[in-house]
């Protein structure tokens, strides 16, 4: 073995709580150690070109990198090891500083602790044996989950491209919730058309499969070769597309459920989704007072729902011009806990409003009180400090964004996670905010969080690129961590191929042995755990390795 | 929970939904938001105004960022307590609590004589069957206006065959309105002798007959594994089973009131209004205000024992305007505190006001 390695400074982020030259030192006395070095940041390029050189130079045959957690900067390295020239599973990273440097300030215990943790990587590595990464085939299609705006543009983008697209939307009708709009801020263009304009362009490729009233019931397989099988109308369909992406938008949210508000109790309190309807069903007198409430269902703890939904602000002021337009006479007040006009041209759209006479009041509504002659609202201006009871004739709450009610359900199905709100969950929110955690299934829209109309075509359009990406270089790489039976242990029990959720264990009638389907595998790691006699084992972690680990951890330097 | 509440006071970002739902806010001094804010930057609070509040907890209900405003008060005023910077009737109120159990300072050992008005013997709690103990608010024992609401509730039950125990004398404040007075101390050590009570002789239920105790024995006295309950939730489901028959009509307009403790704290809206309904002719109103918006009596956060500084309008004279207003001749409730502070104003204005197991008693 010629082992190499390389302690990271991380700026000061672990230097400062351990003692790096030291270790670097320490480490030049191990035997099989070749280079022991330590660097201000191992993930720089000239940290990189350190690391290549002494591969080249020194003919390393394992690398220990001994820096941030491992799963950043996972790839880069693994590159790195592949462009010097030597098997890229010849790598192994040790956390020193979120498992170490982060944890506490003692220099001295920290120093002990990140010397026990490189020691056990080395021991570890020693084991390590040269793997190879599969290459597989990239089906070029793509699954679309919901045709709202996000939905449909990104649909419209793979299918432009050349991929072949599945779009399955659960309601009967395409659109989601743009479909609603009366009009669609800023241009103010009818949201119907908008809709119409992105399905006629989609019905004119020939290779979109379009499926409403549908839902996923089963969804397995691998990037670039995922089995999905739907139910359209209660009829089955199956079909295998190489990614995903998920676009299934939010639930309006139900005031209801605040009971201070009495909405679908009295028909004067009304939604602001319920206003895209128009107002002229409502019966208004000719100068109506009206109040627009906002934040209902965001940023408020009891309903859980902490988030600002970043719509409904706009919203009150679309309302607000709406039935200023209709009844120019009127009394609209608006009122807020901050108004936040986010998008460009917010700010100048809310003092358009200003000059039309629409009063702002800052203040959350404590209570509607509905009475047979009027709404009475009952609330605090916290700018004055004054307790006020006003009448209106309609009150207008200008909801938020929740969950798409099935989204739990989905995530478990895709296996990728939700937020602590339940909305689905970027890879990471500033460099990969389109992704999941899971190869090929990529997130879009407000199913991510609230957005936009803009915003979620956007998205759409950006998470279709990126899949895009993937599936037209028309193969992958999967990871070689596979499951691996020694014949001679495996009692033909049995056990693993239940467990297995790949389907990748077969039984061998003849030799009384079970067999992976290495195509098929996913590298869980599931069989390992259930073998009773230890005959099932991941390529490149068996339990020896583990038990060698184990003991740099505990060794007594 | 105090650390926990003024840890909270951070997070407010002043949105005034507390302020606009205080019963006591925008008609005094006391602007609960404003407090919050002051407490935020510790300000001086001057030491008059924490006693407005009401404890009604609409504030820390509905608060979006869960400050628990009404903890924050808890909190300001426990410090005045330490330091004895509180009003002389408060004060009084608590030496009495301290000394006789209860916050009107009457002999201990008379607690339990109410139930010398009935004409059948209650057995002490010790020797029941079911271990169901019948819960006294000190406002029920010693009062003479509330006393006859345990006599009710108890002959009631003993019609339906319901078996029930008492305490007697043993029987101690509940210790809800110390609470929140400030006195954490005291409301220890008044709940850790019930506590050791309910412990030694069992008590595997408990019927409490006002909301106050119901509220702090249900979610303040911790984990006790035991059902406590209001007295209407067992009447009303005594009505459901037939056990209780209300047959004689009542031609009345009654107008329920949802005392704070049992309707938005405790979400008990239907129960007293099933009992209501349940009696022949009678036509039920609701205020504008009624349920989880119900506009507080000012009765409950130690507000029985003492009387603020400013003179304003009660809510109990806008209570019992709107009463009047909607044509109702009796006003009815579930709390003894309600029914104290709703009289006064009714009375003036010549409407009756009557607890609910007072009309109950006439009907069945």
């Amino acid at each position: 073995m010629r082992a190499g390695i390389f302690i990271c400074h991380c700026g000061h982020n672990i230097k400062h709580t351990v003692d790096v030259r030291y270790l670097s030192e320490y480490f030049k006395k191990i035997p099989g150690v070749v280079v022991s070095i330590d660097y201000a940041f191992v993930c720089s390029e000239p940290g990189q070109d350190i690391i290549k050189e002494s591969i080249e130079n020194q003919k390393l045959d394992r690398v220990v990198i001994a820096s941030c957690t491992p799963s950043l900067h996972g790839d880069l390295f693994r590159d790195l090891l592949k462009k010097s020239g030597t098997n890229p599973f010849y790598l192994k990273r040790v956390s020193i500083r979120e498992h170490c440097s982060w944890v506490g300030d003692d220099i001295e215990a920290n120093t002990e602790k990140a010397k026990r943790l490189i020691l056990s990587g080395l021991y570890a590595a020693s084991h390590y044996i040269p793997l190879e990464e599969k290459m597989v085939e990239v089906n070029k299609s793509a699954l679309v989950i919901g045709g709202g705006v996000s939905g449909l543009s990104a649909a419209l983008f793979l299918a432009r491209m050349g991929i072949k697209v599945y779009l399955i939307e659960r309601e009967k009708e395409l659109g989601g919730h743009v479909r609603l709009l009366n009009k669609v801020w800023p241009s103010m263009r009818n949201g119907k058309e908008i809709i119409r304009e992105l399905i006629d362009e989609i019905e004119r490729l020939d290779n979109v499969e379009i499926y409403t009233d549908t839902i996923i019931t089963n969804f397995e397989g691998f990037f670039g070769n995922y089995q999905v099988t739907i139910n359209n109308n209660g009829q089955e369909r199956k079909f295998i597309v190489g990614g995903v992406v998920v676009a299934t938008g939010f639930t309006p949210f139900d005031p209801s459920i605040k009971p201070e508000l009495h909405y679908k109790k009295d028909k004067r309190i009304v939604t602001t989704l319920d206003l895209e309807k128009g107002i002229e069903y409502l019966e208004l007198p000719k100068k109506p007072r009206v109040a627009i409430l906002h934040c209902i269902g965001s940023r408020d703890e009891t309903i859980g729902r902490s988030y600002c939904s970043r719509i409904c602000c706009i919203n009150s002021l679309k309302t607000a011009e709406e039935i200023k337009q209709r009844y120019p006479d009127s009394f609209v007040e608006s009122f807020y806990m901050d108004v936040r006009a986010h998008p460009r041209g917010g700010e100048e759209y809310f003092e358009s409003l200003q000059e039309k006479g629409v009063l702002f009041t800052r203040g959350n509504v404590a209570e509607i009180i509905p009475t047979d002659k009027n709404i009475i609202i009952r609330g605090e201006d916290t700018l004055l400090g004054e307790v006020y009871e006003k009448e209106f004739d309609l009150v207008v709450l200008s909801i938020g964004m929740s969950t798409a009610f099935d989204s739990r359900a989905l995530g478990q199905l895709l296996k990728i996670s939700l937020d602590k709100d339940g909305f689905f969950l970027e890879a990471h929110i500033k460099l990969r905010p389109f992704d999941t955690a899971v190869k090929g299934i990529f997130i879009a829209g407000s199913c991510s969080g609230p957005k936009d109309t803009e915003e979620s075509i956007n998205h759409g359009r950006a998470s279709a690129l990126k899949l895009f990406g993937m599936l037209n270089l028309g193969y992958a790489f999967v990871e070689p961590f596979i499951s691996y039976v020694d014949p001679k242990r495996c009692s033909g029990c049995r056990q693993c191929e239940e467990a297995c959720i790949a389907k990748a264990i077969k039984f061998d009638e003849k030799l009384r042995v079970v067999k992976v389907e290495e195509a098929a595998c996913m590298g869980c790691g599931l069989c390992n755990a259930t073998c009773p006699s230890s005959a099932i084992s991941l390529k490149g972690y068996f339990d020896s390795f583990i038990a060698d680990e184990i003991s740099g951890l505990l060794e007594i330097a | 929970m105090q650390d926990e509440a003024a840890s909270r006071v951070l997070v407010c970002i002043q949105c005034g939904k507390c302020t606009g739902g205080c019963p006591e806010s925008g008609r005094t001094p006391f602007n609960i938001r404003m407090l919050v804010r002051k407490k935020q930057f510790s300000y001086t609070i001057d030491e008059s105004i924490p006693w407005y509040c009401t404890a009604c907890n609409a504030c820390t209900i509905r608060c979006p960022r869960d400050v628990k405003p009404s903890e924050v008060v808890i909190d300001i005023r426990s410090t005045l307590v330490e330091n004895g910077d509180i009003p002389l009737a408060i004060q009084k109120a608590l030496e009495n609590t301290f000394v006789q159990k209860n916050p009107w300072g009457k002999p201990r050992s008379k607690r339990g004589e109410w139930a010398g008005k009935l004409n059948f013997k209650v057995p002490h709690i010790s020797e029941t069957e079911h271990k169901r103990l019948l819960f006294l608010c000190c406002v029920h024992a010693y009062d003479p206006r509330c006393m006859v609401i345990p006599v009710n509730v108890a002959t009631l039950l003993h019609r339906a065959g319901y078996e029930f125990g008492i305490l007697g004398e043993e029987e101690c404040c509940c210790g809800n309105e110390i609470r929140r007075i400030g006195e954490l101390g005291l409301f220890e050590e008044l709940m850790e002798e019930n506590k050791t009570n309910f412990k030694e002789y069992g008590v595997k239920e408990i019927i409490a007959l006002s909301p106050h105790c119901m509220n702090t024995m249900k979610n303040e006295y911790g984990d006790t594994g035991i059902k406590v309950m209001h007295y209407t939730e067992v009447l009303s489901g005594l009505i459901k089973e037939g056990a209780l028959k209300p047959h004689k009509p009542f031609e009345k307009e009654i107008i329920y009131h949802d005392p704070c403790f049992l309707g938005k704290q405790n979400k008990i809206f239907e129960e007293p209004r099933d009992i209501l309904k349940s009696i022949n002719n009678t036509n039920l109103k609701e205020f504008s205000r009624s349920k989880e918006i119900s506009l507080c009596c000012e009765g409950g956060g130690g507000r029985m024992f003492f009387e603020v500084e400013t003179h304003y309008k009660r809510n109990s004279e806008t209570r019992v305007e709107e009463a009047q207003s909607k044509g109702v001749e009796i006003i009815t409730t579930a709390c003894p505190f309600c029914v104290m502070t709703l009289e006064e104003k009714a009375v003036e204005k010549g409407l009756a006001v009557k607890e609910l197991s007072e009309i109950l008693m006439e009907v069945i």
